[in-house]
């Protein structure tokens, strides 16, 4: 059984480890002067080229191609950029945000003063949730700086901004979840963040590899990719046509990563 | 499974390996509540997965090992037992009194009251203020304080400090010792140490292993004790031995150290001419200075 109190605890400790730790504020300044890079240099200057004729032909042609000339529509320009910046590189900072979960802990020891207080379970959960919530604030304050950009260049875009702003919240508050879980599960069976880091991406290349050699051997094995956080992304990047199974594969990832993550850290010796 | 009246921890067959390493091999046994219980036994006895598996840490291959009836790691244990597991470090990114804070609030303090809690254990280990640093800034021995102080947050009715003196100043040392001692009327205390002349200041009972099995379990101050007398002398003397077994109660002489001597004898030190007296009236008119003399065997004559 999970205490909720406990389970709370756990999390706003997280939370504390990022806004309020010098190795957290230093981690999120980074990410603002990123964002502030992208969001200065590239989404706001992007939306002038966007609403350029001779941009809109090529673009046309080429997102038509990906499936994404849905994007040119967009009535907010800001988040067309924005949406194709963030719906890759906020899985892709979820996996390194949340790359030491418990990997310090447990190699510093520190683990075991905690296991005499909350269970595994509540550690392995209470970690997931304070990452999570970390990453969807900072998705919410860049989506805020974009409906701010928008605004202050038309301020009549202000109400379809937050719309928008709403609906690409909640679709990347759903798509970065199974990448903090694969992190979590990768924590239950390393001692290192960077361990974790390097697991990630052979994860992502060899796994690939593999399955691909795979499908081609036996001709079958579509599903195999459902290991894969984000697999789903490249049909949902147009938001269009979604369907029930867009939000049903990233939560079904997520609470396998994090049983079979609760599995393996039960029976971890610390 | 059937446990002892009073036995608090029982520990049932317990076996651990690690690869081919047989760290514990099927011991058993029970411990009740009350004076310090000590662990004792050379490196790589498994004295620490003996804690390991006591606090949850580890899992047994088999076997099972049960505190207060209820089975290690389990939650209802939260807030009853606490450690001070070996090298176990805090979080150098957060203040010690956060981190007690923490700890305090998972054992179900209110935010107002951790803070209470934090003060509380902190300056029972005399480093209330060490409560804004964190904990690279202290030095070991403080730092093994400030974990010996998280054992303390709540009400724990078993407290197990492996190696709790180990690299502490003998000031030091001996305030933890004192802390032990003037707790343990509430405390029931598993000490591990390699320090026998501690252990035997603060223990009634002592476990023994070696080479992952439990040699022996034994209370200190058990009756046959009682006939044994071990004197330490400030330096050596020519006639000391010849002397001491020409005692009439005195059954034999063993030299155990250098000049520390094991007396056995026919009497016990509550008989009317007690042999302890005796000795001391030798040593009086011989004028020999002894430093120390212990009714009983040291802790080391002991087990060894």
């Amino acid at each position: 059984m999970i205490n909720i109190q406990r389970l709370s605890i756990l999390t706003q400790f997280e939370l504390i480890r990022i806004f309020k730790t010098k190795n957290g504020l230093i981690a999120l300044a980074t990410f603002c002067a990123v964002w502030f890079v992208l969001l200065y240099y590239m989404i706001s200057s992007a939306t002038e080229i966007i609403f350029s004729d001779g941009f809109k032909m090529i673009a046309t042609t080429l997102f038509g191609a990906l499936g994404l000339s849905a994007l040119l529509e967009w009535q907010v320009a800001e988040f067309s950029i924005y949406w194709l910046v963030a719906v890759y590189s906020f899985p892709l900072f979820a996996l390194f945000a949340a790359s030491d979960q418990t990997c310090s802990d447990k190699a510093r020891g520190t683990l075991r003063f905690i296991t005499l207080r909350a269970t595994r379970s509540e550690i392995l959960l209470g970690r997931f949730l304070g990452q999570y919530i970390i990453l969807v604030i900072l998705v919410f304050l860049t989506l805020t700086a974009c409906v701010a950009l928008a605004t202050i260049r038309d301020a009549a875009l202000f109400v379809p901004s937050i719309k928008q702003a709403l609906v690409l919240f909640i679709e990347l508050s759903i798509i970065i979840s199974p990448f903090i879980a694969l992190m979590s599960f990768l924590n239950s069976l390393l001692s290192s963040a960077k361990m974790s880091i390097v697991m990630s991406i052979l994860f992502y290349t060899v796994g690939a590899l593999l399955i691909a050699y795979i499908q081609f051997q036996f001709n079958s094995g579509e599903f195999l990719n459902y290991i894969f956080p984000g697999t789903q992304i490249s049909r949902v990047v147009s938001l269009q046509n979604l369907d029930f199974m867009h939000y049903f594969i990233p939560l079904v990832q997520s609470v396998v990563l994090l049983f079979v993550a609760n599995l393996l850290l039960k029976r971890a010796s610390l | 499974m059937n446990y002892p009246e009073k036995s608090l921890i029982h520990v049932d067959n317990l076996t651990k390996s690690f690869g081919d390493h047989l760290a514990l091999n099927n011991i058993s046994f029970s411990l009740e509540k009350g004076q310090p219980i000590a662990l004792v036994g050379p490196n790589g006895a498994g004295k620490t997965t003996l804690f390991s598996l006591m606090c949850g840490y580890l899992l047994p291959d088999s076997g099972s090992v049960s505190i207060a009836g209820i089975t290690a790691g389990n939650e209802k244990l939260f807030g009853r037992l606490a450690a001070l597991p070996q090298d176990a470090q805090f979080d150098p990114r957060f203040t010690i009194s956060h981190q007690l804070k923490f700890y305090a609030q998972l054992q179900g303090f209110s935010r107002k009251n951790a803070s209470i809690e934090a003060e509380r254990t902190l300056d029972l280990v005399g480093l209330s203020d060490t409560l804004r640093a964190k904990p690279d800034e202290l030095s070991h021995g403080m730092r093994k304080r400030v974990a010996i102080a998280q054992t303390l947050i709540g009400t724990p009715e078993i407290v197990m400090l492996d190696e709790a003196t180990a690299g502490l100043d003998p000031i030091n040392a001996r305030e933890v010792r004192e802390l032990v001692s003037s707790l343990s009327a509430d405390i029931t205390f598993i000490l591990s140490s390699h320090d026998l002349t501690e252990l035997e200041r603060l223990c009634s009972q002592v476990l023994y292993l070696e080479k992952g099995q439990l040699q022996q379990h034994q209370s200190l101050q058990s009756e046959d004790s009682a006939r044994y007398i071990t004197l330490r002398m400030k330096q050596p003397y020519d006639n000391f031995l010849q002397l001491v077994q020409n005692v009439s109660s005195v059954v034999s002489v063993k030299q155990t150290q250098s000049n520390e001597f094991l007396i056995t004898s026919t009497k016990t030190p509550t008989e009317e001419t007690p042999v302890d007296l005796e000795i001391l009236q030798l040593c009086h008119q011989q004028k020999w200075q002894y430093s120390q003399l212990t009714n009983g065997k040291t802790l080391e004559n002991q087990l060894f």
